[in-house]
């Protein structure tokens, strides 16, 4: 899991005075919203890296045809307890095979943190008061899983011999915290 | 019944674990209250009107002797000696301190025990018959295929933040138990006329403000797909399902929003996952799994039919013996066993409520009469699953010894009822008072036989855990005007034998009552149906079927002192 610092994030979002800009000058890792991507989207220069904020209410397959073009592609939780991005994530990865950076933005903590990499994340942009130690942590707590996720499959599923993890580690990542 | 495994019992020690790391930064103000909240929830842990209630999952219902000593201990040595079992088979703390938790969860554990999503916006502890692999009219065992679902849903990382709760109940006998159709999701399993065994679903039944019986949205789902199937619901409802207004984010307003759109988007879902997802069918259950699982659900040690295991009725039997093996006693499929009901409803004490001492007892009574087992009954009750006819004597003995042996279910005072304004924060109403008014008012064994098979659901709120919607009689404590008044419904049906095998909404008989009204609304309700029915074997319900709501609604409304000028 990679924790973002958005000062030092070379991904830029493209925003005038008024919000964000309508028309644009297609530019090397800008981050637009999906409403920007989609009007740039047909004279988008092929190979220029360009990353899309998605809404957590709109239907991820609008995305589909795009995918191959995107690198990156910020998933919001405008509350943390709100849980439709990770269906959106799970979708991008399971689904469509998206094999670029699945960015959770927004009211992002520690204890989500589990369920944002089995879901398909593979980075983040924490609320600012949260720990990365703490959120580190969180990672730690089970080695396994009764069902499959985006890695994994599920427990009664993985190949005779692999189907636990042993006590002795599973124990360990525990006490160890 | 399961057994953990090495990974279950790790699982559940890295949960507890977990989870005081949680309470532990809360208690250090390192994480916030809010944010603690639905953490703790999705544990198990409210904090209600005293102090937080923990509720302890047992799955499906099913509980070992040890176990039970381990709630006892719990009540104890942590709470105020007494436990709640509930309408969802679990059960309750209500006098726990917060700061104590965490040594709650490990002792929970060391017995293979947890309270993961008993609350919170998560799919909730499956709940199903709790004559489960025993009843008499059983077509499948429903416990495999529950622990399957335990399993599958515990910690499932998409669905831990659902619009709202997400309950699942499965049957698997040709009486529906578990009122399957009153859940989000209810399974009853089926067989074809192959012999085959699947699934027939309902999705988006539920009680609360807006009572709805879930729609079939699957005849026949083959048991190897049902994980693969439960997850194209439960990811429709997590995209599409209402968060604007907690009220109406159940499953059931989006299926009653979307109709046949709902289904067709679940069918497309289970499509896509099985034909476009990489490695989409992990999920379908593989035999070897079921035989796994099925293999801890074997018959006990010692247990096999017996030949001549005739019921001994000593000649000299009490009456009140007789009346324990009518009530109490229920068909088994093993010749010469019987499935015995503990009764948690007497007086002097709250509907499923049960004293430290009382559960080391059932915990006693288990592993003398049961195989080590009990099971956590939908009535909030106790059941011991596996006793020899021929001991019935000696554990109604005991049963009765221990305030066990009330001849009492399925008649009146076998009530549902919620903790209500006593303990819960959420209630408008308390319950526990009405309970025991209702309780006293009809002591005599004899008038409640006469009576008969009644269900009497009671909830302290519209939340409806006590049920009241599906009870032939039903009352709902509400709020007005900042003091306490109930009101009263009629003809519902939870889906059980006695309602028909039908599932629906009782009738509200006008406005709401005081609360020194409502013995003397049910006593009137019942001396209607008492004048009214064509025999005595006309039960309450088909009686209130035949001649409708309004010669009950004109007797209860003879009964209005503080509310007459309202009626």
């Amino acid at each position: 899991m990679k924790f973002i610092d958005t000062t030092r994030d070379p991904w830029h979002t493209i925003t005038g005075e008024d919000g964000p800009m309508v028309t644009l000058t297609p530019a090397p890792q800008s981050l637009l919203t999906h409403t920007q991507w989609s009007g740039v989207r047909n004279h988008w220069p092929s190979g220029m890296p360009v990353g899309v904020l998605f809404p957590n209410d709109a239907d991820i397959e609008e995305l589909a045809d795009d995918l191959p073009r995107l690198s990156l592609i910020v998933l919001h939780f405008p509350k943390w307890v709100d849980g439709r991005a990770y269906s959106q994530a799970r979708l991008l990865r399971s689904r469509y095979r998206f094999s670029g950076q699945v960015r959770a933005t927004g009211e992002v903590l520690v204890d989500m943190l589990p369920l944002l990499k089995r879901t398909g994340f593979d980075a983040v942009v924490m609320r600012a008061d949260q720990s990365i130690d703490a959120a580190e942590r969180a990672l730690r707590f089970f080695p396994g899983h009764y069902q499959g996720d985006v890695k994994e499959r599920p427990l009664f599923a993985r190949s005779t011999g692999n189907e636990y993890p042993d006590a002795e580690s599973f124990n360990q990542a525990g006490s160890s915290i | 019944m399961y057994q953990y495994t090495p990974f279950d019992t790790q699982f559940v020690k890295q949960r507890a674990a977990q989870f005081r790391d949680q309470l532990e930064r809360n208690l250090a103000g390192k994480l916030g209250d809010d944010e603690f909240r639905a953490l703790r929830l999705q544990n198990g842990w409210y904090i209600q009107r005293h102090a937080p209630m923990a509720r302890i999952a047992v799955p499906y219902g099913e509980l070992s002797a040890t176990q039970l000593r381990m709630l006892a201990r719990i009540a104890r040595e942590f709470d105020r000696g007494y436990a709640h079992f509930t309408t969802r088979q679990n059960c309750q703390y209500n006098w726990i301190p917060l700061p104590r938790a965490a040594d709650v969860m490990d002792l929970l554990a060391s017995v293979s025990m947890h309270g993961i999503q008993t609350s919170g916006n998560c799919i909730r502890n499956i709940t199903s018959d709790c004559f489960a692999g025993v009843a008499a009219d059983e077509i499948v065992d429903p416990r495999p295929y529950c622990e399957i679902l335990r399993q599958w849903s515990t910690l499932h990382p998409e669905f831990a933040f659902l619009p709202r709760k997400f309950k699942i109940a499965v049957s698997g006998a040709h009486e529906d138990r578990a009122a399957i159709a009153w859940h989000d999701i209810g399974l009853q399993l089926l067989k074809n006329d192959k012999g085959e065994v699947g699934f027939k679903v309902l999705v988006g039944g539920g009680m609360g403000r807006t009572p709805v019986i879930g729609t079939v949205i699957d005849e026949f789902l083959p048991w190897q797909n049902i994980l693969v199937f439960i997850e194209a619901i439960v990811r429709v409802y997590n995209r599409y399902g209402r968060r604007d207004n907690m009220y109406k984010a159940r499953i059931k307003i989006l299926v009653k929003a979307e109709g046949q759109r709902f289904i067709d988007d679940v069918a497309k879902e289970y499509k896509n996952i099985l034909e476009r997802d990489l490695d989409g069918s992990a999920h379908i259950v593989t035999q070897a799994e079921l035989d796994r699982v099925a293999a801890h659900f074997r018959l006990p040690d010692g247990v096999a039919p017996i030949a001549n295991g005739k019921l001994q009725v000593p000649a000299d039997a009490p009456a009140s013996f007789t009346r324990w093996t009518e009530r109490n006693v229920h068909a088994h499929q093993i010749a010469g066993y019987r499935a015995v009901t503990l009764s948690l409803k007497r007086t002097g004490q709250a509907p499923g409520d049960a004293t430290d001492t009382q559960m080391e007892l059932a915990a006693d009574l288990a592993d003398k009469f049961s195989a080590g087992e009990l099971r956590v009954s939908h009535d909030q009750n106790l059941v011991l699953p596996w006793v020899k006819e021929s001991d019935l004597f000696a554990l109604w003995e005991a049963a009765r010894a221990a305030s066990f042996a009330t001849p009492n279910i399925g008649l009146l005072t076998d009530m549902i009822a919620c903790p209500g304004g006593d303990f819960c924060a959420l209630a408008n109403a308390r319950s526990i008072p009405i309970a025991a008014d209702i309780t006293e008012r009809f002591d005599d064994i004899d008038e409640l036989y006469d009576i008969g098979d009644i269900d009497l659901h009671i909830s302290g709120c519209i939340n409806s855990c006590g049920h009241h919607h599906s009870g032939h009689i039903g009352i709902l404590g509400v709020d007005k005007d900042g003091s306490e008044w109930y009101q009263v419904t009629l003809g519902g049906l939870d889906g059980s034998a006695i309602s028909g095998h039908a599932s629906t909404a009782g009738k509200v008989i006008g406005p709401s009552f005081a609360a020194d009204e409502v013995a003397d609304v049910i006593e009137a309700v019942l001396d209607t149906y008492r004048e009214q029915r064509t025999a005595a074997s006309e039960r309450f319900i088909d009686t209130v079927k035949r001649i409708g709501l309004d010669p009950f609604k004109a007797a209860a409304n003879a009964q209005r002192r503080s509310t007459a000028q309202t009626a």
